[in-house]
């Protein structure tokens, strides 16, 4: 891939992040908004693109968002579109600037945690009637996201004889990051495997300490040109290459292959982009809505071979000190739902050098990020100089 | 106080309306490509197999394996509560390689349910008449 006119993230920011914040979506964007310019070193005149993906019906619009911010002025903006978490909104910059409809857009990622669809049932009153293709699932109790990642989980037991210890055994790797990270982690206990197979379960095998942790928050990040990027702040973190895939299947329970989904298609296509291999890459920030999520990804992307992911992981592979740290900020199921973002933010974090207590031993300059799984994904490959 | 807790019921539309129709008579429904002969599930406008608008649907054979399921433990709405555990499964029907269907498996300790167990269709009442298409293992 050229290697001219390089994407950068200049600007991260977190909103409050909580179980109960009882702080509004739009309060929430606007903090984010404010901690990735401030983070940046940048104004809300710097700001001349907007995109602002949330959760559905936890959306903040990008005009909305310009207004609040004083961005005086947007030359691309993009709102409520569909697809693979808060990637979708760092696709949209990316694009953005690659074509020149924008030089410096700002991205977010709001969720709150009421928004999650189980407590959306939970009202009572009468007969509830389900329309469009939904009505082929709720009948039948296949309402959230742990039936179908329950269902992805079983599947790769199936066809490959791993266990719920290979599931649990990334929920224990990924704690003990979580344990490096008092300031943003929920959780500060070491997990042993006997805590994750006690943990209840929601859709046997898919366990509680498989799911991410729901909260309110917002995540924001600055995209710019690489020219604008040499003179800001912070150290960019450029993208040297990035890939969207999906499934021709719209539903993530009726997908073709549910062990080779829609992140072996976005990986393919990352890597054709790329020079990078996948033993280049120093750390990763791999999607953990549900833990079995990253370990496809870990399979996808080739670190760990096909049905591998739990033994990749228990050899220490994704530990500080392996091969391939992953998901150094403890992940979503730690530092709660993020929708993705926070992995876009940690890794840039590792490779410009300011995760302070968690910066790496390997001192990284070469990391991988990833979003969903399921009938939709995407993953972008980041670099420092 | 005690309430009736209703089902999730389906709003039949003129898309699912044949799956929901053929359910109450007893019969497996799936959406058909008239000219091209396509089974799909869910179904849609349009053929995505030859981009035909002429759909029809076809009572199908009923038959099937289960390429994957969970058992839920949890119900997420208050219907299910008194239900649980209980199998939510992905079939896929004899009638076409890949076409699948979400669905439960019935009358079967959850637990000795495993990947690629043969099942066979019946038929649960739902609720307000609705009629469930779910599966139990056959030989």
């Amino acid at each position: 891939m050229s290697k001219k006119n390089r994407v950068a993230i200049v600007g991260v920011g977190y909103s409050d992040v909580g179980r109960a914040t009882g702080l509004s979506l739009t309060k929430l964007t606007a903090q984010a908004g404010v901690a990735a310019m401030e983070d940046a070193g940048l104004k809300p005149t710097d700001i001349d693109g907007l995109v602002t993906h949330s959760f559905p019906n936890q959306f903040v619009s990008s005009t909305h968002t310009a207004a609040m911010l004083g961005i005086p002025d947007l030359a691309f903006y993009s709102g409520n579109v569909d697809g693979a978490a808060y990637s979708v909104a760092a696709m949209h910059a990316i694009a953005a600037i690659e074509s020149g409809s924008a030089e410096t857009v700002l991205t977010f990622r709001t969720v709150h945690k009421a928004g999650q669809g189980g407590e959306t049932f939970r009202g009572g009153g009468g007969p509830q009637t389900i329309p469009g293709n939904m009505q082929l699932a709720m009948p039948y109790g296949s309402i959230a996201g742990p039936h179908w990642a329950g269902m992805y989980m079983t599947r790769h037991m199936a066809m490959y004889g791993s266990t719920e210890e290979d599931f649990g055994s990334f929920a224990i790797a990924q704690r003990k990051f979580a344990v490096a990270n008092p300031t943003e982690s929920f959780f500060h206990e070491e997990l042993t495997m006997d805590d994750y197979l006690n943990s209840r379960y929601i859709a046997k095998p898919l366990h509680l300490l498989d799911c991410d942790y729901p909260v309110d928050s917002s995540s924001a990040l600055i995209f710019t040109t690489e020219e604008r990027a040499r003179d800001m702040k912070q150290k960019p973190v450029f993208f040297d290459s990035w890939a969207n895939g999906t499934t021709k299947e719209a539903d993530f329970s009726l997908v073709e292959d549910m062990t080779h989904s829609s992140p072996w298609m976005a990986s393919r296509r990352m890597w054709s982009r790329s020079d990078l291999k996948p033993k280049d890459v120093q750390t990763a920030g791999l999607y953990d809505g549900f833990s079995f999520i990253a370990m496809q990804w870990l399979e996808a992307l080739g670190f760990a071979e096909e049905g591998g992911s739990g033994a990749f992981v228990r050899s220490g592979a994704t530990s500080a000190t392996g091969s391939l740290p992953t998901n150094t900020d403890g992940g979503a199921c730690n530092v709660g739902r993020r929708h993705g973002a926070n992995f876009f933010i940690e890794v840039t974090r590792q490779l410009r050098g300011t995760a302070g207590d968690r910066a790496l031993p390997n001192n990284p300059k070469v990391g991988v990020v990833s979003n969903a799984v399921g009938g939709f994904a995407a993953c972008a490959l980041l670099t420092a100089d | 106080m005690t309430t009736e807790v209703s089902a999730p019921l389906p709003l039949p539309n003129e898309l699912t309306k044949p799956f929901w129709e053929g359910a109450a008579k007893g019969q497996l429904v799936i959406q058909r490509c008239n000219a091209c002969g396509h089974l799909q599930h869910a179904p849609e406008p349009v053929c995505s197999a030859c981009l035909s608008f002429d759909l029809g649907s076809a009572a199908v054979s009923g038959t099937g394996t289960v390429y994957t399921f969970c058992i839920a433990t949890q119900a997420f709405h208050p219907y299910f509560e008194d239900k649980l555990p209980f199998v939510i499964a992905v079939v896929e029907l004899d009638d076409q390689p890949g076409l699948k269907m979400i669905t439960n498996i019935v009358d079967v300790d959850p637990d000795s349910v495993r990947v690629g167990d043969r099942v066979g269709v019946t038929f649960n009442l739902l609720g307000e008449g609705f009629m469930l298409p779910v599966f139990r293992p056959i030989a």
